[in-house]
């Protein structure tokens, strides 16, 4: 890989670091917006593609996206085809209402947005309960409607694991440690990422696979939701050496070796390896 | 909103299992604090404080007021907590929230009503003048117990707080400035400290110092203020679970466990701190002794 480029907020995007054009849109990740440039009238209209925040770019050229990997922030900002674990807060006639961030306005979740839900069997979620979903729209400007949703609109279909979590425990970790496990799961685990490095969930998954594995959904606004009933007598310990390691290393941002270590250290503290 | 976000059923369960199971979220014992930083100012009596990821910065002060009418030997000592926006989302600047009148309580119970602070020793002239103690908190960031850490720092900002020298003559008070007198300790009659404890699963689990996902799954509280010398001056159980009388009396000889580990390292971190101030003050300045410290500018005349 390339020396990784570190953009700036309103920086442009260089032209030459997106991937080949083709006939499939171009897709925007977090942290970049599309701007028009003014020009005189004569001349078409000139876009460009500028950074809104500090980070790293990163293209995929094989799904044709364009993204921002951003320092480890503490604020979620929702955007488009984020990944999100959500808490219902109440429900209305049509909406769940949900907390994807405490203390901001309720994201909205439609009461069919389930896979092969319909007016007569729809899951009926309680208060407290969470639920792995895809930010739909952000609306414009301030104070606007986020809507969440849990099925792909496209196919019907739960694609991704969407839908309501149930039991497991919810670690809190950055924005940004969640945008690098969303990408480190993403691509493929032979492929020595040079941004990334991020090798403590492929560690855990190795040692942990002799007790049953885990379940672990990562939402972009900074929850990481781990299961491991698989493992039975150990599923708490195993769920809590996870959280552990998972926070260790977003919190004193460590290198793949150290991360190897910390999984080593934690899992022998629990007597799980 | 000035309630902290409820937990998830999922969290809330999961917490609750994992206690009966004998295992706290972040690996620690029941009674084990989390990490503790004291650092001080360049000041005296500015103390900055970490348990955790809860994070404090206290402020003593001192002015010279007319005392109350009815106490005319007494000085005055308050405790000021104010919970801004900057702690937790859930917290609003300008408006007093339930978390911020029960810290407020706790601590001016365990710290002002057991007269940690000997406030007769603030007076300068009966019913005339006399020193007024302020102790201002803010809290940086909250996860949880802030009780127990906003009293570790009021305490350890009270012991390194020196106040300036004030003296009578011919009836006229003259205050003498931090540089010109070497400033006086505040007296301190004991140093009691709350040890928070939270009841989880029907007051069967007890553990010491909760972090804010276990403050929020946790069924009651049990705060003990207690001193080195294990005189109780405080102890609450305001709600929630039931907590066997057993219990409390175990939970008050682990308190004065940790009661003595932490007035310990309070004692450390303030004799650090003194030594390294050192000879300060115009008066260890001026002395004779001291070398002769050669003027920059001069020698660079030369």
């Amino acid at each position: 890989m390339s020396t990784p480029l570190v953009l700036l907020p309103g920086d442009e995007v260089p032209s030459d670091h997106l991937p080949p054009a083709n006939n499939n849109p171009l897709k925007l990740g977090p942290g970049l917006k599309l701007l028009s440039e003014p020009t005189p009238a004569s001349e078409k209209p000139r876009h460009v593609l500028t950074a809104t925040q500090a980070g790293i770019l990163s293209t995929d050229a094989k799904r044709n996206t364009v993204s921002l990997l951003s320092f480890p922030n503490r604020r979620y900002i929702p955007t488009v085809n984020d990944l999100v674990i959500a808490q219902i807060h109440h429900s209305s006639a049509d909406y769940f209402h949900c907390m994807v961030t405490p203390h901001t306005a309720h994201a909205l979740l439609g009461q069919l947005s389930f896979e092969g839900a319909n007016k007569k069997t729809r899951p009926m979620l309680k208060q407290g309960e969470l639920v792995y979903a895809r930010v739909l729209s952000v609306g414009l400007g301030a104070g606007a409607e986020v809507e969440i949703t849990c099925v792909n609109p496209a196919t019907g279909k739960a694609d991704g694991g969407l839908g309501p979590l149930v039991g497991g425990m919810v670690f809190d970790i950055t924005t940004g440690m969640a945008a690098r496990l969303i990408r480190a799961s993403s691509s493929s685990p032979d492929d020595d990422d040079a941004v990334d490095g991020l090798v403590v969930l492929s560690e855990l998954g190795r040692k942990l696979e002799s007790i049953g594995g885990f379940e672990i959904a990562v939402g972009r606004n900074g929850k990481v939701w781990v299961d491991c009933s698989n493992a039975g007598d150990s599923a708490v310990k195993a769920t809590i050496a996870l959280g552990r390691c998972l926070q260790g290393t977003d919190e004193h941002n460590l290198n793949p070796a150290d991360q190897k270590k910390l999984v080593s250290k934690v899992l022998r503290e629990f007597k799980l390896a | 909103m000035s309630r902290e976000a409820n937990l998830s059923v999922a969290e809330r369960e999961f917490v609750l299992e994992a206690l009966r199971q004998g295992q706290r979220l972040d690996g620690r014992q029941a009674d084990q604090y989390r990490p503790l930083s004291i650092s001080f100012g360049e000041e005296y009596g500015h103390v900055k404080l970490q348990l955790g990821k809860t994070s404090l910065v206290v402020r003593i002060s001192a002015e010279v007021t007319k005392p109350r009418d009815e106490r005319p030997f007494d000085g005055l000592f308050n405790i000021n907590v104010e919970l801004s926006a900057m702690g937790s989302p859930a917290w609003e600047n300008g408006r007093s929230n339930d978390a911020e009148a029960y810290v407020a309580n706790v601590v001016d119970r365990v710290v002002r009503h057991s007269n940690a602070l000997d406030t007769e020793s603030l007076c300068i002239v009966q019913g005339v003048s006399c020193w007024s103690i302020r102790a201002d908190v803010h809290v940086l960031d909250f996860d949880g117990n802030l009780t127990d850490a906003v009293c570790i720092a009021v305490m350890t900002g009270l012991q390194h707080f020196r106040r300036p020298d004030a003296v009578v003559r011919d009836g006229q008070v003259i205050v003498y400035g931090i540089d010109e007198r070497v400033p006086v300790a505040l007296n301190i009659t004991h140093k009691p400290l709350s040890v928070t404890f939270n009841a989880f699963n029907e007051g069967k689990n007890l553990i010491l110092d909760a972090s804010l996902k276990e403050e929020l799954a946790s069924e009651g509280e049990l705060v003990i203020g207690i001193n080195n010398g294990g005189e109780v001056c405080f102890l609450s159980k305001f709600a929630g679970a039931p907590v066997d009388a057993h219990d409390i009396v175990e939970k008050s000889n682990v308190a004065l466990e940790k009661v003595k580990e932490i007035n310990a390292r309070i004692d450390k971190v303030l004799l650090a701190d003194l030594s390294r101030r050192g000879k300060k003050g115009m008066m260890e300045e001026s002395r004779a002794e001291n070398d002769r410290e050669i003027d920059s500018r001069t020698t660079t005349v030369v």
